[in-house]
């Protein structure tokens, strides 16, 4: 019988990056790349399983905003011309790099793109549908997120802000999946005492912390990441394991970074004649990613060599082994000191996959097939299935934390973004108001509430914070931030003082769309779940 | 002469038809490329001119944020076990009635300062602190990063004025926080529970977990940073 179990958890999310107002917007391109490179490899790699009878279970999050843009009629339509561009450039790469080395490289891309097409189209250009699909076979559990992705434990002078993030999530998940969701990823696993609670009242049942979020629970944890604990609410807390997660993410030891696999920083956006790229790049000329990259990681130098994926297959499945193999020895080891079998629990960013590391789908695949039929030590399992089974466990108050650099909130409250939060409270309190004073309102009125309510969660998402840190394409962070919530301050004036500009508020709708239902009721006091 | 009349106007009216026909005909070319259609996919049409609008070729100014609300807030946050951020906007208003209350030289006899106070498992009430540490701020600061160096550990803050003989007043009082530990709980009494709290909650009684012994000796060696934003930081910069 399984000793153990693994819970291969994957947290997709981007912001909300939907520019109506320019046909070729940079920021949109993020959603493309993460379509082609991962949503779709992914839904491919799940779709092989289930055609060979492979009974794997995942769990993946799909945050709000990515629900939001993926039913998106826009840029569904958008990516599919963005894919018939790059589906012409891999044609063109087939042709140019005949007799090089680089053909074989040239031919997968090919082969890539018209396979995403063709999966695209068979799901109507919505990919939820396919989440959906293997979540109704009993193959993915699929998590909510908060709406907008905002971080919880900086908005906890405001819980009604917290609230109206939470129930938006939970609404729109059950309206594009067709169920309640059981588990919500924290953003940036962040928590702290206190959101169990809310989570609670919107019947979710588990969340995901980083390893010293359960670690350092109030109360030390029995099998300390190996069994999740309840909080004094009752929600469960499930804890990263670092072993399983230090394989994958390592800069010097995580298999990414194998010399066969391909290299990321060699797009040919960049390497090629500008006059044979031009018609893939920006408008402007600027050079970008077009996801096409023909050379393998080769060596620690620049000198870099030809990809060959056959070989590069080859390493995907050594690490599926392997990394299966130290799973078996680490349950092996734990179950003999735990009276229950232990839960290893391994959360990614899906983005990594196939975006980054470009073999991750394939690894994944190989591991599920290996988990499935080359070993009977652990089991694959997902946190709501665990919890059916285990529902006897452990109380503590976790520890607040997040799995950002250093652990706790710094990466979203240090000198670069620390001002946006005077303006991010005061923008909460100010819809909390508007919302108590007004939850009877009707019409037009509704359509502001509702837009300003939108514009303050997009204002929220800590992808921006997380950018000013970083450095790199701070000014889109920033003027995201402002804007929305200059648009919300613009609202909230014209609400109160009665004079909505109903053209201007009609271009704030078109524009920034996300959660259709959204209902600002969510911000009162009285609309407790 | 007469027989080459109607070969002239004849001519003259092909002509002319050629000449208010060629647009159309032309354009027709043109837009023919384009009319090659792709499997209709979607319902709607959404060609990228005929969306919304754009008001400007050129993007749009970033607005700028208003520099002040109109409200008297201390609002505390925590960073991290050691460190606390506190911002704050005092009113023209109550800076009027202060003026009144002390005098108009209170703000010249008078340094700004942040009064830190540990609050740890007490009800607050202005006087009962188990400690507290002043952080002197710059003239015109309204923010600023704490240093209160202590894990696990409950703190307000008062914004405040402090005088040359050691007197302070407070002009705003923040929220209470509670900074995260930063190692493993002393507490090992356990209670369990079973799932959403079907059952009542019983006490188990100390026990001494061999995982966690077994984890305490790797404790050194676990990486916060290494997920997903640490990852960014170590790769993509």
């Amino acid at each position: 019988m399984y000793k153990g179990y693994l819970c291969m958890i994957l947290h997709a999310h981007l912001p909300y990056v939907r520019h109506p107002e320019h046909e070729n917007f940079l920021e949109e391109k993020w959603l493309f790349e993460a379509i082609t490179e991962t949503y779709i490899p992914l839904i491919n790699a799940f779709e092989r399983l289930a055609e060979e009878g492979v009974p794997f279970r995942l769990t993946i999050s799909l945050s709000p905003t990515l629900l939001s843009m993926l039913t998106d009629g826009l840029l569904q339509e958008r990516y599919s011309r963005h894919l018939n561009k790059i589906i012409e450039l891999s044609d063109k790469e087939a042709g140019r790099t005949y007799n090089t080395p680089f053909h074989q490289s040239a031919l997968m891309y090919q082969d890539q793109f018209k396979r995403s097409r063709d999966t695209f189209y068979s799901y109507q250009g919505n990919l939820v549908k396919a989440f959906k699909k293997f979540q109704d076979l009993d193959r993915l559990e699929i998590m909510t997120c908060a709406a907008t992705h905002g971080f919880l434990p900086l908005m906890m002078n405001n819980k009604n802000a917290i609230r109206a993030q939470i129930r938006t999530a939970v609404d729109l998940h059950a309206r594009q999946t067709g169920r309640q969701p059981e588990g919500i990823w924290l953003p940036e696993c962040a928590y702290t005492p206190g959101i169990d609670p809310l989570l609670k009242d919107y019947g979710l049942k588990y969340f995901i912390l980083d390893t010293h979020g359960l670690l350092f629970a109030s109360h030390r944890p029995r099998y300390g990441v190996y069994a999740p604990i309840f909080c004094p609410s009752g929600v469960a807390a499930f804890g990263r394991d670092t072993e399983s997660s230090k394989q994958v993410w390592s800069s010097n030891e995580g298999y990414p970074g194998d010399f066969d696999y391909r290299e990321f920083y060699r797009d040919i956006g960049f390497d090629l004649d500008f006059e044979y790229v031009k018609p893939y790049i920006h408008p402007d000329g600027i050079r970008i990613h077009t996801g096409i990259k023909h050379f393998r990681i080769t060596g620690k130098s620049d000198h870099k060599e030809a990809y060959v994926p056959s070989n590069a297959r080859e390493k995907a499945a050594i690490h599926a082994g392997n990394f299966m193999f130290n799973r078996k020895l680490q349950v092996e080891f734990i179950s003999s000191i735990m009276d229950r079998p232990p839960i290893i629990v391994a959360p990614y960013d899906a983005e990594l996959f196939g975006h980054w590391w470009f073999e991750g789908p394939l690894w994944l695949e190989i591991l599920m097939k290996k988990i499935h039929f080359d070993q009977n030590t652990f089991s694959l399992i997902t946190p709501g299935e665990y919890l059916k089974r285990h529902g006897y466990n452990q109380v503590a108050t976790p520890c607040a934390s997040s799995w950002g650099h250093k652990g706790y909130n710094e990466v979203w409250l240090c000198d670069k973004n620390d001002w946006i939060y005077k303006h991010l409270h005061v923008a909460s309190d100010r819809m909390v108001e508007l919302a108590e004073k007004l939850y009877h309102a009707a019409g037009l009125q509704v359509r502001a509430l509702n837009q300003a309510a939108r514009e303050l969660m997009l204002a929220q998402s800590s992808d921006w914070a997380f950018i000013m840190n970083t450095g790199t394409m701070t000014e889109y962070a920033v003027r995201r931030t402002k804007t929305h919530l200059d648009n919300f301050l613009r609202l909230y004036y014209e609400i109160k003082e009665n004079r909505i500009d109903e053209g201007w508020l009609y271009h704030l709708e078109s524009k920034n769309n996300a959660f259709p239902d959204i209902d600002f009721r969510s911000y009162a006091d009285r609309t407790v779940a | 002469m007469p027989a080459f009349l109607p070969m002239v106007i004849g001519i003259a009216i092909i002509l002319l038809l050629a000449y208010t026909l060629w647009p159309f005909l032309k354009s027709r070319q043109a837009s023919k490329p384009e009319i090659k259609q792709e499997k209709p996919l979607f319902m709607e049409e959404y060609a990228g001119e005929l969306s919304i609008p754009a008001p400007q070729q050129t993007p749009e100014p970033v607005p700028e944020l208003p520099g002040s609300y109109g409200i008297d807030r201390l609002i505390l946050m925590v960073k991290d076990p050691y460190w606390l951020y506190a911002y704050w906007e005092i009113t023209a208003t109550s800076m009027e009635e202060i003026t009144s209350r002390y005098g108009p030289m209170i703000w010249e006899n008078s340094k700004p300062v942040l009064r830190v106070y540990d609050v740890t498992g007490i009800i607050f009430n202005g006087a009962n602190a188990n400690r507290y540490f002043d952080c002197a701020l710059g003239g015109n600061a309204d923010d600023w990063h704490i240093n209160a160096a202590e894990a696990n550990r409950s703190f307000c803050v008062d914004l405040g004025r402090l005088f040359p003989d050691g007197s302070f007043i407070t002009l705003l009082r923040s929220n209470i926080v509670t900074t995260p530990r930063d190692s493993l709980s002393d507490r090992l009494d356990e209670e369990w529970m079973w799932i959403e709290g079907l059952y009542t909650k019983f006490q188990m009684g100390i026990s001494s977990p061999l995982i966690i012994e077994e984890i305490s000796e790797r404790m050194g060696e676990i990486p916060l940073g290494i997920s997903s934003p640490g990852f960014y930081d170590s790769h993509v910069n």
